[in-house]
């Protein structure tokens, strides 16, 4: 069979179709999906593609139904997807904290909307506390959020071999502006760069006969005693403590003598970018820091960078989520901290440059 | 002298004695399934899921991979795994409540799209493990703890009819059935032509068990069976309900 | 009614279809023809007309498509035919029709009442080989001819902002190729007007050159 992308190519797509194009190229085996917008092209180009390459598909009866069909796919062995957008992922966290429990490496690709509720189909950034911290349990996963086409490429090819070699559900946090735009990107085969895909491995059926030859696999998320899950849990702990330097990734834009400094993620880091750009051409010391894993948060990195600057701005299409990990993980350093929120709405570069002037 | 009670062989003696309150169900349905597991030799490439509710106390009962998932989730998870590797046998493990009320929609969806897994449920008509509450199958009049008057069909409807309600959305080449524990040789029958039916990739099957819980119901051995044989036998009609091959007329 | 112009433009899925096709409407437009610009896409709620729609009504373009506040839950409610679309084609002078992407492909023009008998319709399929599911002869001819019937195609390939001269030459290469092998004419290449001096009147196969402007990037939702 051939392979969906022969070394590398320049293309214009839209972000959804990024996503199943990066999916294919990763080698996912199958993507489970529900309906739910601005997420449809994700199942709609995987659809179209999938049987070319020998790829599969389950539309399932909701995204319950997706995110646990997910983790019975990644169980068989195969590297399994979904992908969903507000209300869709507020579903998708039971699946999702099963994962967790389980350490099951799932990916799901999220196409943030407006929230809460139904609300809108278009856009926001309200969806990453729940992509972070959703579900009853610690959020321990992982969540790239990614602000370009590029990204959105290079990450979701990414997720499937952090998800395998670390057996945490991984999540590539994007949104409905990301998924609709277009502009141009490089596809390729990972094999072309270099990029070894991890291999995926059953966790049931593994060959020979359980009580025989091997002992059955018996894989559960139920505890009887509070010490038991308290060593799972701790055990998790220890695990994502230790793997976490590995894993975070963040970008850092003229931070080196910045004065103020403007945190956002995904698509808004574009406008803080932006920003940055234009008051520099003014002679302003204004530096851009963005988070790339929001779990686990670039802390160490972020922190350094707050201290050494007079202000922070937080900006984002939410009602101050960011702000809250910033917050959290810049405990104790007394730089004051400002925010900039369009719950929902997008957020341009004109708008980043009047807000930062104010405390420039 | 102590004689080992005959077990089969897919059960692992380790994990017995097993968990289940005595005189319940569930250890007569898992004990003819896994007399099927043994005589279609198919330990080797059998998948057990289980539910929460009592379900889950077979998470280690078996010599057979087993996932123990979320209330009424089973059927997803080994439908996913089904659909990504078709040399398993999927079986989907579980209650009344996890299969007609928070499951429901997965078993309906699942039925409607001809899957080829095997989904098991037992009904004992309540909620055994969370303390006795009402559930779809609760029979009338019947008090649980969340019909502490009986329950009334006014209020919350006659007892879900599963089996028939999985015929009527399922694929010509489903296979439906009802047995009881009060019979377990026709039981396994039954569990043995569902299993065959999805090795044979021929489409869905569905048995539901009519079980035992004499530490809910509150009864002694004799009331129990009366339950389940007469009780529950008005409401829930034991039998097979869809063969694929059989023609039927009218 | 020697000289209307009947033409749907369709296409695969972020290919340029609505771009053409409103580059079309308002060259019509400064020509002082009567136009009307419906918008007939019924699988995405997003990169549509509606938007510029009071910018294009404007510049004398009768335009038929939804306004974001007379629809209730945009993307939720489903996309909904707007009534006047199903009579577009009876209206007066010239008529350009914007398709949205689809399995159906061209059978969405059954909505509208005329299609079927209406003798100046014109359907071009727009292309853009730097989009992967119509990147080659192959792939372009399956494309097209799992559309029903067409009367041409459309060069329209480009890489958005990052677009060069050999990029379009590349395009127009091999959408002529595959309209050679379909039996269709290529009605133009279609390029940016920043590249009119390096690109000139016709491209590297001879086909025409249509000089536009983007409207559509204004669009998104």
């Amino acid at each position: 069979m051939t392979k969906p992308i022969e070394g590398e190519k320049k293309v214009f797509m839209t972000g959804n179709e990024v996503v199943a194009w990066a999916a294919l190229a990763a080698g996912a085996e199958i993507m489970y999906g529900y309906p739910i917008t601005p997420q449809n092209e994700i199942m709609h180009y995987w659809t179209r593609m999938a049987p070319k390459y020998g790829r599969k598909f389950l539309q399932t009866e909701d995204e319950i139904s997706a995110g646990f069909t997910c983790t019975g796919g990644v169980l068989a062995g195969k590297r399994a997807f979904t992908a969903t957008a507000g209300p869709g992922n507020t579903l998708m966290q039971e699946p999702m904290s099963m994962a967790e429990m389980m350490r099951i490496p799932t990916v799901l690709i999220v196409c943030q909307r407006g929230g809460p509720s139904t609300a809108t189909v278009i856009y926001s950034q309200q969806e990453t506390t729940m992509t972070c911290y959703g579900g009853n349990g610690e959020g321990f996963r992982i969540v790239y959020s990614t602000a370009t086409h590029q990204e959105l490429f290079d990450y979701t090819i990414k997720a499937f071999n952090t998800a395998w070699k670390y057996r945490f559900p991984t999540f590539v946090l994007g949104d409905g502006y990301q998924s609709k735009m277009r502009e141009s990107l490089s596809i390729y085969d990972p094999e072309a760069r270099n990029i070894e895909m991890v291999r995926a491995e059953p966790y049931v059926v593994k060959g020979g006969v359980p009580g025989e030859n091997r002992d059955p696999a018996h894989l559960r998320n139920t505890y009887n005693m509070e010490e038991e899950l308290y060593e799972v849990i701790m055990d998790h702990a220890r695990e994502y403590e230790k793997i976490a330097p590995e894993i975070i990734e963040y970008e850092e834009y003229e931070c080196d003598d910045a004065d103020v400094l403007l945190v956002a993620h995904g698509v808004v880091s574009r406008a803080a970018k932006g920003a940055v750009k234009e008051l520099r051409q003014d002679g302003k010391k204004v530096g851009h820091f963005k988070p790339v894993t929001l779990r686990p948060f670039p802390e160490k990195e972020l922190l350094e960078r707050a201290k050494a600057a007079k202000q922070v701005i937080v900006i984002e299409s939410a009602y101050g989520q960011l702000d809250k990990l910033v917050k959290s993980h810049l405990y104790g350093c007394s730089t004051p901290i400002a925010q900039y929120f369009r719950p929902g709405e997008g957020i341009t570069i004109e708008e980043v440059v009047q807000e930062t002037k104010k405390y420039l | 002298m102590s004689v080992q009670p005959q077990m089969p062989k897919s059960w692992r003696s380790e994990t017995k004695p097993h968990k289940f309150c005595p005189g319940c169900g569930h250890p007569l349905i898992l004990k003819a399934l896994g007399e099927v597991i043994d005589e279609l030799n198919i330990a080797d490439r059998t998948v057990f899921g289980c539910d929460i509710g009592c379900s889950l106390l077979a998470w280690d009962f078996f010599n057979v991979d087993t996932i123990q998932t979320h209330h009424g989730r089973t059927t997803p998870v080994i439908v996913g795994l089904r659909r990504a590797n078709e040399n398993v046998i999927g079986i989907a493990y579980m209650g009344d409540g996890g299969g007609y009320a928070i499951g429901s929609q997965h078993l309906v969806n699942s039925a409607a799209r001809d899957e080829k897994v095997f989904v098991l449920l037992a009904n004992n008509t309540q909620y055994g493990m969370t303390g006795g509450q009402m559930a779809p199958t609760t029979l009338p009049g019947q008090k649980t703890e969340t019909s502490p008057y009986g329950r009334d069909t006014e209020l919350t409807g006659p007892p879900v009819q599963g089996p028939e309600m999985v015929a009527a959305i399922s694929g010509e080449n489903a296979y439906v059935a009802r047995g009881t524990v009060g019979n377990v040789r026709q039981l396994k029958k039954f569990i043995k032509k569902a299993i065959q039916n999805v090795m044979e990739g021929r489409g869905f099957a569905f048995v539901e068990a009519l079980s035992l819980c004499p530490t809910n119901w509150r009864t002694n051995a004799e009331d129990t069976w009366k339950f389940v044989e007469k009780d529950m036998a008005t409401y829930f009609k034991v039998g097979e309900i869809k063969v694929p091959g059989e023609k039927k007329e009218g | 009614m020697q000289k209307r112009v009947v033409e749907a433009y369709i296409g695969e899925y972020a290919s340029g279809k609505s771009e053409n096709a409103v580059n079309r409407a308002l060259e019509l437009a400064r020509e002082g023809e009567k136009v009307v610009l419906a918008d007939l896409d019924l699988v995405e709620p997003f990169y549509t007309l509606r938007p510029i729609k009071k910018l294009l009504e404007e510049k004398n373009i009768e335009v038929i498509a939804w306004e974001t506040q007379q629809v209730m839950g945009l993307g939720e409610a489903g996309s909904v035919l707007k009534p006047e679309m199903r009579w577009v084609l009876k209206k007066e002078g010239n008529i350009i029709l914007d398709i949205g992407y689809g399995v159906e492909g061209a059978k969405v023009l059954n909505l509208l009442e005329g299609f079927q008998d209406n003798p100046h319709l014109k359907i071009y399929v727009v292309v853009n080989i730097a989009r992967p599911a119509t990147a080659t002869v192959r792939d372009i001819v399956d494309y097209v001819q799992k559309l029903g019937n067409v009367d041409g195609l459309i060069n329209n390939t480009h890489v958005g902002d990052d677009t060069d001269v050999k990029t379009i030459q590349e395009g127009a290469r091999v959408v002529t190729a595959a309209a050679k092998e379909l039996n269709l004419p290529v009605i133009h290449t279609t390029a940016e007007k920043r590249l009119q001096g390096e690109l000139g009147v016709s491209d590297i196969c001879g086909n025409p050159v249509r000089y536009i402007d983007r409207y559509m990037p204004q669009t998104f939702w």
